[in-house]
């Protein structure tokens, strides 16, 4: 790892992720009679994220803090590629795991640039390498250059665990470690900021240990899940759809919960299905045209769109009553999905819209259907969504 | 016996209405005789400057020390707490057998005067570094010394600097006893004239500028050191614009 800090790339591709390898590693704490962890083995082959979760006792931090040796071994060996951490440096070993916490813990009188360039100010990096990979990194967390030189403190929670996982990055190291990074942030912001490390991810592709309780997101961000329940003991390490087809046990699952058809829809995201058809209808095109498109189309709205076929909103049918199509429809489009989102979430959004339809943006912003509760309420009852969920599981973020 | 003395020098050199009548405050006398302040005054600059700067020098020391030793919090907390308490007199007279009458008499009993509120402050400010923030520290790869200079230190300073600015403002006023152990400083002129109301006026007047111009002072090295405090009030408020000329000259 020596060579790390003599490189002289600067924009270097990701380095490759080195698998994590967990043997028969136990955790007792001095005068406590029970394993805080219990002959844990895992393997997470690289590139990929294991979640790590459980009910809250269950040990799941204390087995993620014992790869970068914030809480000591007793018994077993974890590796990082093929080296044991346990004759590592502690402090040398830490600088090449990126680790993020529920709390973010951002340097508060440091600035934003300052926090991202922690660790490699620690190995040693000079002046300009370092500057140049903060500028790097702010623009892949989609920050505006010129936070760089504000404080923690004027930052949105959001944007302060972007930069959290930017400092994580930094020395861009192989393997990196999320304690519930998310679990201090709001749901709505919770749900944007777990899409964008997936796609982050997708681009960077390191191997994370991700711990959470909540099995929701687990299923969403997981490409293999590690249930572990009271005493640090693996109940089941399988990908979300094994987990919710074939819970190992009671425990698992309990800990699913009784809503495991529900759980499927984090396993499809809206692209995956079958999207319908709106009628499209642009500004002072006629309205005539318009209701003669609306006879038998899937969706019975028309749906009004800019030049760059960018959904504007719906169309009631008071604004069909003049001549040509108005400027600005009655209800607009509340809310636009990503085809990235995932169905679950897509489907809340349509709750809490109190809207049947929802029109599909793609990466561009472009109209790519309009999801329908219909089809999320078909693709529940479909025996093809067994089938396609599998695919969906194996690499959910393949094409991002 | 020092009294009449100086009151028979005054009249020998001045002989005024006013200060015959001892008036409310006798400007005629004080622009003939402000010179005899100006060594007192640097006698009193040099006892609070000295012994605020020993005495933040030993507690940052016992503050290192029991940060990382933390059995040791509360032995520390006492014992300067003991010598906080000692009255300063007679801690001049325990120590008159021991150092003699002078200076250093004197510097040693105000530096254990400031010792407890500085050691405090310093001690409460380590100790109010959120664990978050540590946690984060250590888990990038600090060693315990980089995590005390880089990031425990540096967001003390508030704390520290609240506890400099206590220290200094009270040894101001505490320094004027230090006459008693024969150390000088603007307590002599009140000792020896403490009839003469212009003198006692002019005498308090040196000591609160003085107090108000380490306070001050402070102050702004507390913005220059700490200019994320004042973006974040800025951020919130956009009302303090002097912290943000403080924090654009530090940077």
């Amino acid at each position: 790892m020596a060579g790390e800090t003599s490189s002289e790339t600067l924009s270097h591709p990701s380095k490759p992720a080195v698998p994590v390898t967990y043997r028969n590693v136990t955790k007792r704490y001095a005068g406590q009679e029970s394993d805080a962890v219990h002959d844990l083995s895992l393997e997470v082959a690289a590139g990929e994220i294991c979640v790590l979760v459980g009910p809250s006792g269950c040990g799941k931090t204390t087995a993620m803090r014992m790869a970068n040796r914030t809480v000591e071994i007793t018994e077993g060996d974890i590796l990082i590629g093929d080296a044991s951490v346990r004759n590592r440096e502690p402090a040398q070993l830490r600088r090449q795991i990126g680790y993020v916490i529920q709390q973010i813990g951002l340097f508060p009188h440091r600035t934003i640039g300052e926090n991202i360039a922690t660790v490699p100010g620690l190995v040693g990096w000079d002046k300009e390498r370092v500057s140049a990979r903060v500028e790097e990194l702010i623009n892949l967390i989609g920050l505006d250059p010129e936070m760089r030189e504000r404080y923690p403190s004027q930052l949105s929670g959001g944007q302060q665990q972007r930069v959290g996982v930017a400092r994580a990055l930094a020395v861009d190291p192989p393997v990196m470690l999320m304690d519930e990074p998310f679990g201090a942030i709001d749901p709505i912001n919770r749900e944007r900021l777990q899409n964008e490390f997936l796609r982050l991810q997708a681009e960077i592709g390191k191997t994370v240990l991700f711990v959470t309780h909540d099995i929701d997101e687990a299923i969403k961000m997981g490409d293999r899940i590690a249930v572990l329940k009271e005493g640090g003991v693996l109940a089941q390490f399988a990908t979300p759809a094994e987990l919710l087809m074939a819970p190992a046990d009671d425990f698992v699952e309990d800990f699913v919960g009784a809503d495991r058809a529900l759980k499927r829809l984090a396993l499809m995201r809206v692209r995956d299905v079958d999207l319908w058809e709106a009628p499209l209808a642009h500004v002072g095109q006629s309205t005539a045209e318009v209701v003669a498109k609306l006879e038998g189309a899937e969706v019975p709205h028309a749906l009004l769109v800019d030049s760059d076929r960018r959904p504007l909103g719906w169309l009631s049918e008071r604004d069909l009553t003049s001549e040509t199509v108005p400027k600005t429809p009655d209800s607009t489009p509340n809310p636009i999905l990503d085809s990235d989102d995932i169905l679950r979430d897509a489907l809340s959004d349509l709750m809490q819209a109190e809207s049947m339809y929802a029109p599909v943006a793609d990466p561009d912003g472009r109209i790519a259907g309009v999801l329908s509760v219909e089809i999320i309420s078909d693709f529940l009852g479909s025996p093809a969504a067994m089938v396609e969920e599998h695919a969906a599981a194996e690499r959910p973020l393949a094409d991002v | 016996m020092f009294e009449l003395l100086a009151q028979v020098e005054i009249r020998d050199r001045s002989g005024g209405d006013c200060v015959t009548d001892n008036g409310a405050f006798c400007f005629g006398w004080l622009s003939d005789n402000w010179d005899r302040y100006v060594d007192p005054t640097i006698e009193h600059l040099f006892l609070v400057g000295v012994s605020v700067i020993a005495g933040f020098l030993i507690a940052f020391g016992l503050a290192y020390l029991s940060h990382r030793r933390r059995w040791l919090q509360s032995g520390f907390t006492s014992a300067t707490g003991i010598l906080y308490t000692i009255p300063s007199i007679a801690f001049f007279a325990l120590l008159l057998p021991i150092t003699g009458r002078g200076t250093l008499t004197g510097l040693i009993a105000l530096t254990a005067f400031a010792l407890q509120i500085l050691y405090r402050n310093i001690n409460t400010g380590l100790n109010n570094v959120p664990d978050d923030v540590k946690e984060a520290g250590i888990g990038m790869g600090m060693s315990p010394s980089q995590l005390f200079w880089k990031i425990e230190l540096p967001l003390s300073i508030p704390e520290i600097i609240a506890g400099l600015r206590i220290a200094t403002v009270s040894t101001v006023a505490i320094a004027t006893l230090a006459v008693f152990a024969g150390a000088g400083g603007l307590g002599g002129e009140f000792t020896t004239q403490i009839d003469f109301k212009t003198n006692v006026i002019f005498a308090s007047l040196i000591c609160v500028t003085m107090a108000i111009i380490f306070d001050v002072g402070l102050l702004i090295l507390q913005a220059l050191l700490s200019p994320w405090r004042s973006a974040a009030v800025e951020g919130k408020t956009r009302s303090t614009r002097a912290f943000g000329m403080f924090r654009r000259t530090a940077t």
